[in-house]
């Protein structure tokens, strides 16, 4: 008993944690000057951070058998609030993605980016003896499920991302070098057919990123802007509150998706440069501690999360820089948004507690 | 698989997706690298033209004015409903429901159509010009229901003498294709940034520079909207000058009225000064209907109508000088010491070469009996002149008329003036590859021939007769005038005051009793004249002369006047075409164009 107390009263990494500070603090001052419409998303994600770092210490003390026994019950329940979503959620920009319970509003799509690979991790700890082709197959069951009822909402985004770390799991879980080389194979010739069954808007979003001056007022419109802010950023940035491409307007969802745009035009090349090694100390530092796990669920929760985390650091990034076609994907940490926000920090949390404890799950 | 060799595999591929994202993320930074740095410039430009407007403000165009300030082209604002042709709209569906507002003529429809076709510059083209104040009203209670199109005020140029200023002050028209070449070549392209209208005849065209301005400008800040967020800098255009002319208009009025129905062409001068004071071209048109294009229908009236209203017979017009050549041809024969009084010789009414090739009659077939250099003026007898010719020679005669201004440019503040013809043995060997006759010399002292000049030439040289070495060369810009051309430069008259005053007794013995034009002669002032019968076909002395000139252009009627004789203070040349003999037609004009401006001259 004295013992387990001893575990519990966990330490919190200090490197994840300053550098996640580093990132919400920078975020937030981008966001005052994104949020030149006052329209109080300053104070709202202040409030969204305040619940995520709550969420993150409570769940970085929480004993990973709990957590662990969880795991089942809040992914059938953010299944049950994808297809609630379906069929009551909110309509933004053509997509059905919110769900509105008068005080909060939230997006239960950033919820499962988080539930999935977790789902994916307990299934592989509970057939850590007998993983074959199988266990593989029901993996792929499970991932398909929140992977359609996303697709179709429509986000093909976020459908994707959750795909990514799906696939990191079931890949570092042991699926066979021959099902993936057969895997990929498929997918490759499937793809003209998938490109056939993607939405007429979502094509032209990808057939923008190889010339987004084709349309320059359409679907190349939002890729433009954006790399116009980027670009005339320069070496050293415009400096804050100086941004004209965002002050005028010009930059779309500049607190959310394109709040990276912001920052770029702002700080410039270099600030661009501090941030992104302020994300790679953040991510080495989660998989150093990932690689010190020892047991299946451990490492693959782990390693579930960062990819769920990093891929959303990369599609964001990517999408901003022209790189990626237009989807909706905040960027962790920084964009405004609730639930990323608040379900990133937890996901953390999460983390902290799974490494903190790993001696204790070891056996 | 066993638990340890899976806890192996998890920890070797944990590496390899890891490390697939930190290689992802350091593309995604080379990328940021290459928009930021690398490409900064481009971006940049991108980002002030996303931001940055620069819009023109047209200068509005300066006012010509007459000499006593009447107003000759002024900027009448007007509004305008205007499409962007350049955006996309569909014209049939604006066209539907303008018409529920306001009616639009199918006019209006092709004026529209033809701006867009010829449309090189302006922005916006208008579909309905000119709206009432009802108009307006009802077209903004229910702008709603059209989009796409604006309301416009504009400043439009309005001539308020409609046809009486036409020729001298000419007109404005849309900037097309041409105009911007010459522009462009001109390096003044930039000045027409946001002005729809340029000069195209006249003073409009002469003084096009002057009359434009400089455009201001606007440089504004807008968000993604166009919503413009603040001014950056502007400067106020400089607006075009006022030209003042000096033409009298009300002179002018008198003059056009003067002509009735018929055709030709009057210019009234101060000989002191070289101011052009009337300049008139019949028949004429309204400048007002070219300001926006003229319509095809007026177009096609005006340009094949047989008495070529369009044409500016002051400064275009060409025509055989006849018997107002006269007096120079005089001139030339006294400073070439002939023919200088007393001398006289006996006229029997005809004349005879030396070589008895041929023979050329005199206008009066009995002859005007003993004449001397002035009463060879009064009687504009053509035997005088006939032998005067021969004796002087082409070279001398046209040297003389080349003092006076024939044959070249009189430098006048208008564009493309004509030189007329002062044509000598070279001119006929090249032009007609034909040798040169004595007869045509004989000829050419009395004004017929090949010799050819401009209404404007004849008052030009006449005012150096009405004035002895005066400045008078002609110009249209009251105030200081510089010649426009080397051909213009004045040229000092070697004449002596003595020997112009043979010249000048002759022409005032024009209108004393038995001269050609003795019914000009009034109590209040004396007038100094020449009359003209420009006879292309059948010349006198029956030599045939093949000419260029169409058969129309026919005894036409000229005179040159200058009064008062002894003060000249008006010089006037006349040409009205099929006008009959010397002055019966040519004279009334000229004499109430005198009338007018000496109506307060006291013969004292």
């Amino acid at each position: 008993m004295i013992n387990s107390l001893k575990y519990l009263r966990s330490e919190i990494d200090q490197t994840v944690l300053a550098s996640l500070g580093i990132i919400i603090i920078v975020g937030l001052v981008t966001l005052y000057s994104a949020d030149h419409n006052q329209s109080n998303q300053f104070i709202s994600q202040i409030v969204n951070i305040v619940l995520g770092l709550i969420g993150l210490f409570v769940l970085s003390q929480t004993n990973p058998r709990v957590i662990f026994s969880y795991i089942p019950f809040i992914f059938i329940i953010s299944i049950m609030l994808l297809i609630w979503v379906k069929f009551f959620g909110l309509e933004s920009n053509g997509a059905q993605r919110w769900i509105d319970i008068g005080i909060i509003k939230f997006q239960p799509s950033e919820i499962i980016k988080f539930t999935a690979p977790l789902m994916l991790a307990w299934f592989y700890q509970k057939n850590e003896h007998n993983i074959n082709i199988s266990s593989h197959g029901i993996a792929l069951m499970i991932l398909s499920v929140p992977f359609y009822l996303i697709l179709t909402q429509p986000d093909l985004g976020t459908a994707l991302m959750i795909s990514f770390s799906a696939f990191a799991i079931i890949f570092t879980a042991g699926l066979p070098r021959k099902l993936l080389i057969g895997g990929s194979f498929t997918l490759l010739i499937a793809s003209p057919f998938i490109w056939h069954a993607l939405e007429k808007y979502q094509q032209a979003r990808i057939l923008s990123l190889i010339d987004p001056f084709q349309d320059a007022l359409g679907s190349g419109y939002q890729t433009i802007q954006s790399l116009i802010a980027l670009g005339s950023g320069g070496m050293i940035g415009k400096g804050w509150m100086n941004s004209s491409q965002t002050q005028l307007n010009f930059l779309p969802e500049a607190t959310t998706d394109f709040i990276f745009a912001v920052f770029s035009e702002e700080f410039g090349f270099i600030g661009v440069l501090a941030i992104m090694m302020v994300y790679i100390i953040f991510f080495m530092r989660l998989s150093f501690m990932a690689s010190r796990m020892q047991d299946t669920f451990s490492r693959l929760a782990t390693l579930g999360l960062i990819v769920s985390i990093f891929s959303g650091v990369i599609v964001n990034l990517g999408m901003i820089s022209g790189l990626l076609p237009i989807v909706g994907a905040p960027l962790p940490f920084f964009s405004y948004g609730g639930t990323s926000m608040v379900v990133s920090l937890v996901s953390i949390g999460i983390i902290m507690s799974l490494y903190s404890h790993k001696s204790l799950i070891a056996n | 698989m066993q638990r340890n060799q899976l806890r192996f595999v998890i920890a070797k591929r944990q590496s390899i997706v890891v490390g697939l994202f930190f290689v992802l993320l350091f593309l995604i930074i080379i990328k940021f690298f290459l928009v930021q740095v690398v490409q900064h410039n481009y971006f940049e430009k991108k980002s002030v033209n996303n931001s940055i407007k620069l819009i023109p403000i047209a200068p509005s165009r300066g006012l010509i004015v007459d000499r006593n300030n009447k107003v000759l082209a002024v900027n009448k604002l007007i509004y305008n409903i205007e499409i962007d042709p350049n955006k996309k709209h569909d014209f049939d569906n604006i066209k539907t429901h303008l018409r529920s507002i306001i009616p639009i003529s199918d006019a209006d429809v092709e004026q529209y159509h033809r701006i867009t076709k010829e449309n090189y510059y302006s922005s916006t083209v208008p579909i309905k010009s000119n709206l009432s104040q009802h108009q307006v009203a009802s077209f903004l209670a229910r702008q709603y229901l059209v989009d796409q199109v604006s309301l416009v005020p504009r400043l439009e140029r309005f001539y308020p003498f409609n046809e009486y200023s036409s020729h001298v002050v000419g007109y404005i028209n849309r900037i097309n294709k041409d105009d911007m070449d010459k522009l462009r070549r001109m390096d003044r392209l930039q000045l027409y940034k946001g002005t729809d209208h340029i000069g195209k005849t006249g003073v409009e065209l002469m003084y096009e520079n002057s009359i434009h301005g400089f455009p201001g400008f606007k440089k504004i800040e807008v968000d993604a909207k166009g919503n413009v967020i603040r001014t950056i800098e502007s400067q106020e255009p400089e607006h075009g000058q006022t030209i003042q002319l000096t033409i009298d208009i009300d002179l002018q009025k008198i003059a056009i009225e003067a002509f009735q129905d018929q055709s030709g062409a009057l210019i009234a001068m101060n000989p002191n000064n070289g101011e052009i004071l009337a300049y008139v071209s019949q028949p004429d048109f309204n400048p007002n209907l070219f300001i926006n294009g003229i319509d095809h229908k007026n177009w096609n009236k005006l340009n094949n109508d047989k008495s070529k209203p369009l044409l500016d017979r002051v400064i275009h017009g060409v025509y055989p000088p006849g018997s107002t050549l006269k007096p120079f041809v005089a001139m030339a024969a006294l400073e070439n010491n002939l023919r200088k009084p007393p001398y006289k010789m006996f006229d029997p009414g005809y004349f005879t070469m030396p070589n008895g090739s041929k023979t050329f009659r005199d206008w009066k077939r009995e002859g005007h009996g003993e004449v001397d250099l002035v009463k060879a003026l009064a009687v504009s007898c053509d035997t005088f002149f006939y032998s005067l010719g021969l004796e002087l020679g082409i070279i001398k005669i046209n040297n003389t008329l080349s003092n006076f201004g024939f044959g070249k440019v009189t430098g006048v503040d208008l564009l493309n003036e004509k030189k007329g013809l002062l044509a000598n043995e070279e001119w006929k060997k090249n032009k007609k590859n034909k040798r040169w006759f004595a007869g045509e010399t004989v000829i050419t002292a009395i004004g017929q021939g090949y010799t050819q000049v401009t209404p404007i030439q004849l008052a030009s040289a006449t005012t150096k007769i009405a004035v002895f070495n005066g400045d008078n060369q002609p110009h249209l810009k009251l105030g200081r005038f510089l010649p426009l051309s080397k051909n213009a430069e004045k040229k000092e008259m070697s004449t002596s005051t003595d020997l112009m005053h043979y010249i000048r007794k002759g022409m005032e013995d024009v209108t004393a009793p038995g001269g050609t034009a003795a019914f000009l002669a009034n109590d209040r002032y004396k007038i100094a004249a020449k009359t003209g019968t420009a006879q292309v076909f059948g010349l006198k002395g029956g030599e045939y002369i093949e000419d260029d000139l169409p058969d129309h252009l026919k005894d036409h009627a000229l005179l040159i006047a200058y009064a008062p004789a002894n003060r000249p203070q008006l010089v006037i040349a006349v040409v009205v075409e099929h006008g009959g003999s010397g002055g019966t037609t040519a004279g009334p004009i000229a004499k109430k164009v005198f009338d007018y401006y000496l109506k307060n001259y006291n013969n004292d």
